[in-house]
Order: structure tokens, then C-alpha cells, then sequence
């Protein structure tokens, strides 16, 4: 469907379109996926049962554990022959999480980024650079691959130094940047800190993506980069970028509800809780072909907006808050999980059961995790070079894994009390 | 224009249709594509009158057509042509077309007939030439012609073809879906259910996947035909048949 007739879909044909579509994403996990098979069976529940779209409340939750325990291919809904692109991404546990793309899954995602890019007003007349950590890859491609199609200039995402992507920004008068909020606020102190006049960039627009943002943090960039910025929504570990995005009043994200339906649920109870009111995001595919996500939990906070857009678009609003409602950390839009961190040391340092302890760091421009790990005597060694060495593979072993940068230091173990 | 939800069809205790959701927007060609006894069939006839044994729902402007029998919905604006022609073969071409009109030459609308008559012969100038023929002696493609024909004599706002390429040669189909493009782009809607989903696809606007009963997938016309998926569905096999070959 084009973009203009979604906008404008009366409330009772877009819930039609949802509820065919989301019939028919059902009929084909059950019949594509054990997964999805066995979990409907064992609730007692039959496709043809599911008559509106509030019955979905009826369906299990798909969690990310689901993802990691289903590693690699079983929750593909497609022959692997009729996949053309499979995404990998850190998974809460020893597995990553592994999804797929048919052609016609590609095809939706460009729609639906240039869809999102054309709501900030990109044109094909800009210059778009892409400006994310490699853990958000696959948004770098939706982003790259969205705006082409709409006869964007696109700078792809590749990895280079702050200093790198400023002089890109600069000399390749970069007219719209996407990246995240840390990174954003980095290029413009940079800008400040170099003593260049903001007059010296070309950039109009700044999409924020991988973590929300509060007004303040908002108008203080607009204010030092002299842009206008956006925010959009998107999940990291399965696809993909912009499911929700900012129309012209920048007031709320709309949901790409042709694609996704979005619940907000009880993060404790797991009921659906009516607009208006915060809990957790839970969307499902309406027309994903490999990888159909069913009331999958994001761990992400939110809540419906209950009123119609000024700008006149009837797809559903939602309003993104930062703190989450599982014990994941978002790192610039990069979720992380303790047991998978875990994981990874275990396999590379002789750590007992130990806890350590983890935050989110910044380091030039990139959020980045700590990891505080208590000293003891397996791991000590008198040849600091030793240990360099063990401390540093951990580190790449971690980066590798989660595409964000990583410290991990060595602190001294908590007394027992 | 005809939306449908949770449309479950019965023969006795077997469950044909098994909870679909289609839809049919105004000056649109939809086709329901899908192998042998897929459901496809039922659908026209549950919307057509034809078939008691059904639950759900089905909206035609806005209005449920539960309860209705087969003149009803036509004079409502809804004809069906059906799987196999089922013209009848003593009479002439001219007098099935008649046929076709009988609900408005009983509300006494005669007005009009051979003005409509006109039209149709203008579509299909063949039947002009066969028209004091009996319908026996025409060819297939002739016939499918005639039961198309005998369906618009009704002036229906909504028009349901059953397998219209059922026995036709490849340049017959072609000429018959053109004509069915022709119709849409003069303000006809039309719900197409097809076995030969290439030839389908290429003159419908969106599609349906139909299998065993239930849809398993819908979208624009060209998106469907460049699917693998339905391809397999096209060749009437399931997914798991497929690979092993």
C-alpha cells in the first residue's frame, strides 16, 4: 500500500487491513514454524479462533531467550533458499540471535525507512550520512538501502574515528545525518571544541535513532548544530530500523501499523493495558515472510497516544520512555543482557561465580559498556603483560559480539560482610 | 465495497473456509489464488447466496448480506459467474443473455435491456454474431464469453468470476482478462478466483493465498507474482513437497 493511502486509512479499514494480515501471518507461522505450532496447541489455541485484533491477548509472548534457544534457523517461516539476508545479533544467552530477510522483507523494509525518512522531510536532493555503532548494521543498511530508494545521496555507514565522520559531515556537505543521541551530542561538542562556526556544516536534519530523547536534549542539539531533529524507533536484535517514526509534529512516534501491531502490556502481569497509559511495547508482524515476530515483548517503555495526529495521519502514535522494563542495557540502541556478558567472559577468563558488575560508559562520542570485574587469584598474574594481553582478547571477544566498544577493568573484590 | 470477517463455510460438518478476512475496495480486481479445493470457490458462493452453511461476516456496502437469497444479492448488486459457464445450451445467445436481466425484468425494469444488450455485444462482438445460435454450438472461449455476458445483463456493481480460463487456450484467457481490466476501468469491481494465478495476477490489482481453507497470504498484485511462495501455491503443491523435489 502507498504511504499517502496509509496515512489517510480510515480507522476501520486499517483495522480490516491489520486483522487480514494478521490472520494470515498466523495461518503461516503455525503452519511454517514448530514453534509457533507447538506454542498455540499447547494454549489450546486455533488460528481461526483469533476473530479480532484485541484476541491476540489470547497468544503467548515471544521473549529473546526464544530467539537464542531457536538459534539458528528454526523460527525461519521460509525455506533458507528463499532468504537473502541473514542478520545476526548479540542474543541474551551463549547463542546470538539470528534472523532473516526474504527479497520481499527487503522490499518492505525500504518502504518503510524511506517512509519514515520522507515524514523528517528528506528529499532526494540531500546527502545522507549514516552514523551508528556496528552493532546497528542492519539499521545502517535499512537506512542506506530506504533512502536510495528514494534517490537519496547516501553516505553508508562505515566505522571511522569522530574526527572522520566530522570531516565527512563537513566536506561532503552532509544535509542529514542519522545516528544516535551520545553520538549527536559528540559531533556538536566536537564543533564547538574545534571553534568551527555552525555555519560551516550543511546539515538541516538530525535523525536520532537507538535511544530516545527528552525535549531538553532535543532542543539544546537543534539549538548547537542549527538542524531540526527526529527521532525514530526500531529494534536492534531482529529487523529492523524505523518501525515507528516522527511525523511534522514531532509529537509522539507513528507506528508503521501496516506492519507491526503494537500492544502496550503490564511489564509484571503481561495484560494489555488500554491507551493512555505506560507499560511495555509488544509488537507483532503483520507482513514480516522469514521471521515473524508473535507478541514479541521488546522490553521497551511506552505508552499509546489516545489522541489523532495534527497532521492528520491515522497510524497509532506512541510516546518512547527511556527506562526500560527488563533488566536489558540499551547501548545506543544496542541491547545487551548480564548472561550473555557472562557467557563471554566465562569462555575467555578464568572467572569464578563471581558477580561483576556492569554499566554504560561513554567514550568519545560512543556509548560504550564497563565492566567491573573483582581481581582474584585465577586471573591474577605477576607479568602485567599477561594480563594485559587477557584482559584486551576479552575485550575484542566482547566487542565482536555486541558491536559496541567495551572496557572491562579490574577492581578489588567486594568484602564479604 | 465487500468486506469479509471470520467467514467460516460448512459442507455438513466439514469446515471449508476456516475464518477469512478479505477485503474488495470499489474499481479493484482482486484474485483468490490457491490449489484445487482451497476455499476459493465457497467464498463466491457463500457471498453469492449459494451456500446456507456459513458464519462471519459479510459486508456489502456496508450492509450484512446474511440471510439473503441468490435474487436478493443480485438485485443488491452482486453477479456470479460461475465455475464451468453453466450456460444453458438449447437456447439462443440473445435468450441467455435475457436470463441474465431477469431480476430487473421482474422489478419491471425492461427499459434499459437492449441498451445493456449493446454494451455487451460491443464487449464481445462474437455474441452479436451468434446471437440467434443456441449456446450449445458455441466454442468454450465463446461460452465463458456468454456467462460474462449474461452476468453484466444484471448490472452488477460487484462481479464474481469462478475459474474463467477453466479449459481455454492461452490466447482466449489473455483476451477474457482483458476484457475484465476493461470492465474495472470503467468503474466495475471484481473478484476473481483463479487456478492459473500467473494470468490472474497480471490484471489484478491485489491477491489473496488461499490453502486448505485459510488465507496464508495477501498483497499487490506484482508483489505476489515475484513470490516464491506463490508459486509453490500456483503449482499446488505445499512447502513441504516443494523442497523435497
Amino acid at each position: 500500500m502507498k504511504t499517502e493511502d496509509i496515512f489517510s486509512l480510515p480507522p476501520e479499514e486499517k483495522n480490516q487491513l491489520q486483522l487480514e494480515r494478521l490472520q494470515s501471518t498466523l495461518n503461516r507461522a503455525c503452519r511454517q514454524v514448530d514453534f509457533h505450532r507447538r506454542r498455540m496447541a499447547d494454549h489450546g489455541i486455533d488460528p481461526a479462533g483469533i476473530e479480532t485484533l484485541s484476541d491476540i491477548a489470547r497468544l503467548p509472548f515471544l521473549n529473546r531467550a526464544d530467539f537464542s534457544e531457536h538459534y539458528p534457523y528454526d523460527l525461519f517461516a521460509v525455506p533458507l533458499r528463499d532468504i537473502v539476508r541473514i542478520h545476526t545479533a548479540p542474543g541474551t544467552t551463549r547463542n546470538p540471535t539470528v534472523s532473516g530477510y526474504t527479497a520481499q522483507d527487503l522490499s518492505t523494509w525500504r518502504q518503510m525507512t524511506a517512509r519514515a525518512l520522507g515524514a523528517a522531510g528528506v528529499t532526494p536532493h540531500d546527502i545522507l550520512q549514516i552514523a551508528l555503532n556496528p552493532g546497528l548494521a542492519n539499521w545502517g543498511r535499512d537506512y542506506k538501502e530506504g533512502a536510495e530508494e528514494m534517490g537519496v545521496s547516501v553516505i553508508p555507514n562505515t566505522p571511522l574515528s569522530m574526527e572522520k565522520q566530522f570531516m565527512v559531515l563537513r566536506d561532503y556537505k552532509t544535509t542529514v545525518l542519522i545516528t544516535t543521541p551520545m553520538m549527536a551530542d559528540y559531533l556538536a561538542e566536537y564543533r564547538e571544541k574545534s571553534g568551527l562556526h555552525r555555519d560551516t556544516l550543511s546539515l538541516h536534519t538530525v535523525i536520532l535513532t537507538g535511544e530516545t530523547v527528552t525535549g531538553e536534549f532535543r532542543r539544546s542539539l537543534e539549538e548547537r548544530l542549527r538542524v531540526k531533529v527526529w527521532l525514530h524507533y526500531g529494534l536492534s536484535d531482529v529487523p529492523g530500523a524505523a518501525i515507528a517514526f516522527e511525523c511534522k509534529t514531532r509529537d509522539g512516534l507513528h507506528v508503521n501499523e501496516d506492519h507491526f501491531l503494537p500492544e502496550i502490556i503490564h511489564p509484571e502481569t503481561g495484560s494489555p493495558l488500554p491507551a493512555g497509559q505506560t507499560g511495555e511495547l509488544v509488537l507483532t508482524t503483520l507482513t514480516t515472510r522469514a521471521f515473524p515476530l508473535i507478541r514479541f515483548r521488546t522490553g521497551d517503555r511506552a505508552r499509546l497516544l489516545e489522541e489523532t495526529c495534527p497532521c492528520g495521519c491515522t497510524l497509532a502514535r506512541i510516546e518512547w520512555y527511556a527506562h526500560r522494563t527488563d533488566d536489558i542495557m540499551n547501548i545506543d540502541g544496542v541491547s545487551v543482557h548480564g548472561r550473555q556478558v557472562r557467557h563471554t567472559l566465562e569462555s575467555t577468563l578464568p572467572i569464578g561465580p563471581e558477580t561483576f558488575d556492569l554499566r554504560v560508559g561513554c567514550k568519545e562520542g560512543r556509548k560504550c559498556l564497563e565492566v567491573d570485574l573483582p581481581m582474584n587469584n585465577t586471573i591474577f598474574s605477576d607479568e602485567i603483560k599477561e594480563l594485559e594481553r587477557l584482559l584486551r582478547g576479552t575485550e575484542n571477544r566482547l566487542r565482536e559480539n555486541l558491536g559496541i566498544p567495551v572496557m572491562i577493568r579490574l577492581v578489588e573484590p567486594k568484602r564479604r560482610s | 465495497m465487500l468486506r469479509i470477517r471470520n467467514l467460516k463455510c460448512f459442507y455438513g460438518r466439514i469446515m471449508a473456509i476456516k475464518g477469512i478476512s478479505l477485503s474488495v475496495n470499489e474499481k479493484e480486481i482482486i484474485t483468490l489464488i490457491g490449489a484445487n479445493g482451497s476455499g476459493k470457490s465457497t467464498l463466491l458462493e457463500a457471498v453469492s447466496g449459494l451456500l446456507p452453511g456459513w458464519t462471519g461476516e459479510i459486508l456489502f456496502d456496508g450492509e450484512p448480506l446474511n440471510g439473503f437469497d441468490p435474487p436478493a444479492i443480485v438485485r443488491r448488486g452482486i453477479s456470479l459467474v460461475p465455475e464451468g459457464r453453466l450456460i444453458f445450451p438449447p437456447l439462443s445467445v440473445y435468450d441467455n443473455l435475457k436470463l441474465g436481466a431477469y431480476t430487473l425484468i421482474k422489478k419491471g425494469g425492461h427499459a434499459g435491456i437492449e441498451q445493456d444488450l449493446d454494451a455487451v455485444t460491443t464487449l464481445f462482438p462474437i455474441l452479436k454474431e451468434r446471437f440467434r445460435q443456441p449456446a450449445g454450438t458455441l466454442s468454450g472461449g465463446e461460452q465463458q464469453m456468454l456467462a460474462i455476458g449474461r452476468a453484466l445483463m444484471a448490472r452488477p456493481r460487484l462481479l464474481l468470476l469462478d475459474e474463467p480460463s477453466m479449459g481455454l487456450a492461452p490466447l482466449i484467457v489473455e483476451k477474457i482478462l482483458e476484457v475484465l481490466k476493461v470492465l474495472r476501468d470503467k468503474g466495475l469491481t471484481i473478484l476473481l478466483v483463479e487456478q492459473n494465478a500467473q494470468a490472474a495476477l497480471q490484471v489484478a490489482d491485489r491477491g489473496y493465498v488461499f490453502e486448505t481453507g485459510s488465507i496464508v497470504l495477501q498483497g499487490a498484485a506484482d508483489e505476489l507474482l515475484a513470490d516464491k511462495d506463490v508459486k509453490r501455491a500456483y503449482l499446488g503443491k505445499d512447502y513441504g513437497e516443494f523442497d523435497e523435489n
